[in-house]
């Protein structure tokens, strides 16, 4: 689908409305995806999935996704959580998940930015050195 | 003539005409013999004795100019032997010359082939040098990457049995700290 450039702007300002205090309301963003259904615009799947990507970015960019090998405990849960608040900002959802691969040590992604402080990570790393 | 012959007869009858009688000289067949004698004399000289002189001179002129060319033949001949004698000396000196050169430019040849040789077997050793080098490293590298997988390999197979509750959460806690630096 090719999205224009009249589609994407008007997108972007459809976004900027669901946006409250630099957050995205859930609420919001389902009335204006009923709004512009309702519409019947020409241009409506075009907005709708510049919108969408808007959307999973700004969900993407406001998920801490935190990997460890075993179930961490509540305290360090809590430490991570504020420091990741700290950094980023309120608003953050973060997301446990275990993984065995991981060896030892925790992974922390938050949008484009990781912090990887596995024992896989270590050791690729010292794969790619040699 | 007559009158003086005998005059002269009559002069000398004395002793002559005794010699002539003691010898029998006949005047008259002598003075006819002597007649003829001439006559055959001025004959022989006017109708052989000129021709045979001037045959005789003839090949007289003949053989001097044959003596001539004969000397002028041999003038030519040492002429020409010295002109031989100049060119084979020439024709020496050139070929002592062209093989004199022919010496020096195969010296030349020679060492500038050999100097091409010594440079094509150094660049030959060079590039044998640097493969051998190359190869070298190249082992090294791969034999490092083989043992580094390896002692990943051993490591991934092992530490995850061997970490502790303390290790997981110290670990954990340096993964915390990279937040915030």
């Amino acid at each position: 689908m090719k999205i224009t450039k009249q589609a994407k702007r008007e997108a972007k300002q459809l976004y900027r409305l669901c946006l409250v205090n630099g957050l995205l309301d859930e609420n919001r963003v389902r009335g204006v995806v009923q709004r512009v259904i309702s519409a019947g615009e020409r241009d409506c799947p075009s907005i709708l999935a510049h919108f969408l990507r808007l959307v999973k970015l700004n969900y993407a960019e406001h998920t801490a996704t935190i990997e460890s090998t075993v179930p961490l405990p509540l305290d360090l849960r809590t430490t991570v959580q504020t420091e990741l608040t700290q950094r980023y900002g309120p608003g953050l959802t973060t997301e446990f998940i275990e993984r065995t691969e991981l060896i030892g040590g925790m992974r922390i992604r938050v949008g484009c930015d990781v912090y990887d402080g596995s024992v896989r990570a270590r050791l690729e790393a010292l794969a790619k050195s040699f | 003539m007559n009158a003086f012959i005998l005059l002269a007869v009559a002069e000398s009858e004395g002793q002559v005409a005794q010699i002539a009688r003691t010898f029998g000289v006949d005047w008259s067949h002598l003075i006819a013999q002597i007649i003829s004698f001439a006559i055959v004399c001025a004959v022989l000289y006017k109708f052989a004795y000129r021709r045979i002189l001037a045959m005789l001179e003839l090949r007289r002129e003949q053989i001097r100019q044959g003596i001539a060319n004969a000397e002028k033949i041999k003038a030519e001949l040492d002429k020409t032997e010295s002109q031989r004698r100049e060119v084979l000396a020439e024709a020496h000196a050139q070929g002592v010359k062209f093989i004199e050169e022919a010496r020096a430019a195969a010296a030349r040849v020679q060492r500038e082939e050999t100097q091409k040789a010594i440079a094509t077997a150094e660049q030959i050793m060079a590039k044998a040098r640097e493969a051998a080098a190359q190869d070298h490293d190249r082992m090294l590298a791969e034999l490092k990457r083989e043992v580094g997988n390896l002692v990943v390999q051993a490591t991934t197979a092992v530490t995850g049995k061997i970490l502790t509750a303390e290790d997981q959460r110290r670990l954990a806690e340096e993964t915390s700290k990279q937040i915030m630096a």
